[in-house]
């Protein structure tokens, strides 16, 4: 588990936010983490919904986390578990689910319960970044 | 004075072993009171002849001798040869009827339509199972197809010949995975009209069937015991036995609600190739132990079954001459205990 973000370290050059990535397939995690840490971010990963839960309650990442991307189907503790569980404690965190379910009706329950977006895989890099740089700028206009 | 069991029931020939007397063997041998003593056919590569072996009937190329049989009471004759009824006339005993002619292709057309009614039964079934993995099947593809998407979206521009090998070992393994994705979903969704008896090895296919169940469920929490005696090939219709294990395990998993042991056993035990199925789940209902193979019959929510699994299970097992039984006790799990006779092995 990476409790340390990957991505900008430099100070000079802050990142353009934390973003939390929840999913059990490590492919699809190395993809998100080349997309978002080369467009600027930093990321932080957890394979599970049990591990995400754990790493934002981890140090300060309750306060540094700027967007939780969150996959459905997992083991342990699945998304929408953990989405219930982020919702309740960290209602200030957007969550972006990126997911390769297709499903009408989970996407309109997890809207309702305040989610920003439900992608569906395959999801192109420029669709990502879009998401995830109106979700982190929701985070700042949140925190101001 | 009441007849006996033996007395009431009704010992048949069959003459003609071709598509017509395969059908009628399948039928008849799923009715009590029915005995078949023999089927004959001139052609030893007749595919009837095989079907009735495994069902431990009986087979000759002498169909004089087998028309002679003084036990016979009914002669079904679907051989279409027109040499056959005078040969029969000469050599049947006086109390054994004779169904043949006109009358015979009337019972073969009707048993032929009964047949391939079944056929678009267990097909619309398997149909109705790839709709309800419908979710399943589009998250398996899913996922891969995002990973392929991605590397190539990163290879674009890169120019590091470290990167670009790593990055193009990614999509190889995706496209890999997508393509195995693919060939269990063609074993599955075969149509059963052309059947395709091959040596089959069933360790093989259980391992098959548990990658398709996973588009209906998450397998993640489930344990998979394998206990995989060596077992001799069988020769069967793999799409069948495919679609026979698929359905076991995902009822099991169900049964679990993905949680728990599934243990997977094959062996030997006294002529008999033996598959078991066994789940750690809350085990079926006393009630509902009887009725599990009744066409129709469900605990399942509407629209998450078709109640025509097990049904079509069972048919599919009787069909190579194995037998299938549940054995449950509340609180206990379940076990799918089934049985082929070795005659079917390769």
């Amino acid at each position: 588990m990476a409790l340390w973000p990957f991505g900008v370290h430099d100070r000079e050059h802050p990142s353009l936010g934390v973003i939390l990535v929840v999913d059990d397939e490590e492919s699809i995690r190395k993809i998100s983490r080349l997309t978002l840490t080369k467009a600027g971010y930093e990321v932080i990963e957890a394979e599970n919904g049990e591990k995400a839960i754990e790493v934002l309650n981890t140090g300060e990442n309750p306060l540094t986390v700027d967007v939780i991307l969150c996959d459905i189907r997992m083991p342990k503790i699945n998304g929408v578990e953990a989405i219930q569980y982020f919702r309740t404690q960290y209602p200030s965190v957007p969550i972006i689910v990126q997911t390769g379910f297709p499903d009408l009706n989970l996407a309109t329950s997890l809207m309702k319960q305040g989610i920003v977006d439900y992608l569906v895989k395959p999801v192109e890099k420029e669709k990502l970044l879009a998401a995830v740089s109106k979700a982190a700028e929701q985070r700042t206009t949140c925190n101001t | 004075m009441k007849p006996t069991a033996a007395e009431q029931s009704l010992f048949v020939v069959i003459l003609g072993a071709g598509k017509g007397g395969s059908a009628l063997i399948e039928l008849l041998t799923r009715c009590s009171g029915i005995r078949i003593l023999g089927v004959a056919d001139s052609n030893p590569d007749a595919p009837g002849l095989q079907l009735a072996r495994y069902h431990y009937i009986p087979t000759t190329s002498d169909i004089a001798w087998l028309v002679a049989r003084d036990e016979a009471s009914l002669i079904i004759d679907v051989t279409g040869d027109p040499a056959i009824p005078s040969l029969i006339a000469r050599h049947k005993s006086p109390k054994t009827e004779v169904l043949g002619g006109i009358a015979a292709r009337l019972i073969w057309s009707l048993i032929q339509a009964e047949h391939e009614m079944y056929e678009h039964l267990a097909h619309a079934e398997k149909l109705s199972t790839l709709g309800i993995f419908t979710a399943g099947i589009a998250h398996e593809f899913n996922n891969p197809l995002h990973g392929i998407m991605g590397f190539s979206q990163h290879l674009q521009g890169e120019t590091d010949p470290a990167i670009i090998s790593e990055y193009s070992r990614e999509i190889v393994t995706l496209t890999r995975r997508l393509s195995e994705m693919t060939k269990g979903l063609n074993l599955y969704a075969r149509t059963g009209q052309m059947p395709e008896i091959t040596d089959v090895q069933i360790p093989q296919l259980l391992d098959e069937a548990i990658k398709m169940a996973a588009f209906s469920t998450m397998l993640d929490e489930v344990t998979v015991v394998r206990n995989y005696a060596p077992v001799p090939d069988m020769q069967v219709n793999p799409s069948e036995l495919h679609q026979i294990f698929v359905n076991l395990i995902i009822n099991a998993v169900q049964a679990m609600n993905a949680r728990g042991h599934l243990t997977l056993s094959t062996g030997v035990e006294g002529g008999y190739l033996t598959v078991t199925i066994q789940d750690t789940g809350p085990g079926i209902a006393p009630q509902d132990l009887a009725r599990v193979f009744a066409p129709f019959f469900t605990t399942k929510e509407r629209g998450s079954g078709t109640g025509l699994g097990l049904y079509i299970v069972r048919t599919i097992v009787n069909k190579y001459g194995g037998t299938i039984e549940p054995v449950s006790q509340s609180g206990n799990g379940t076990t799918f205990r089934i049985q082929f006779p070795l005659s079917s092995a390769a």
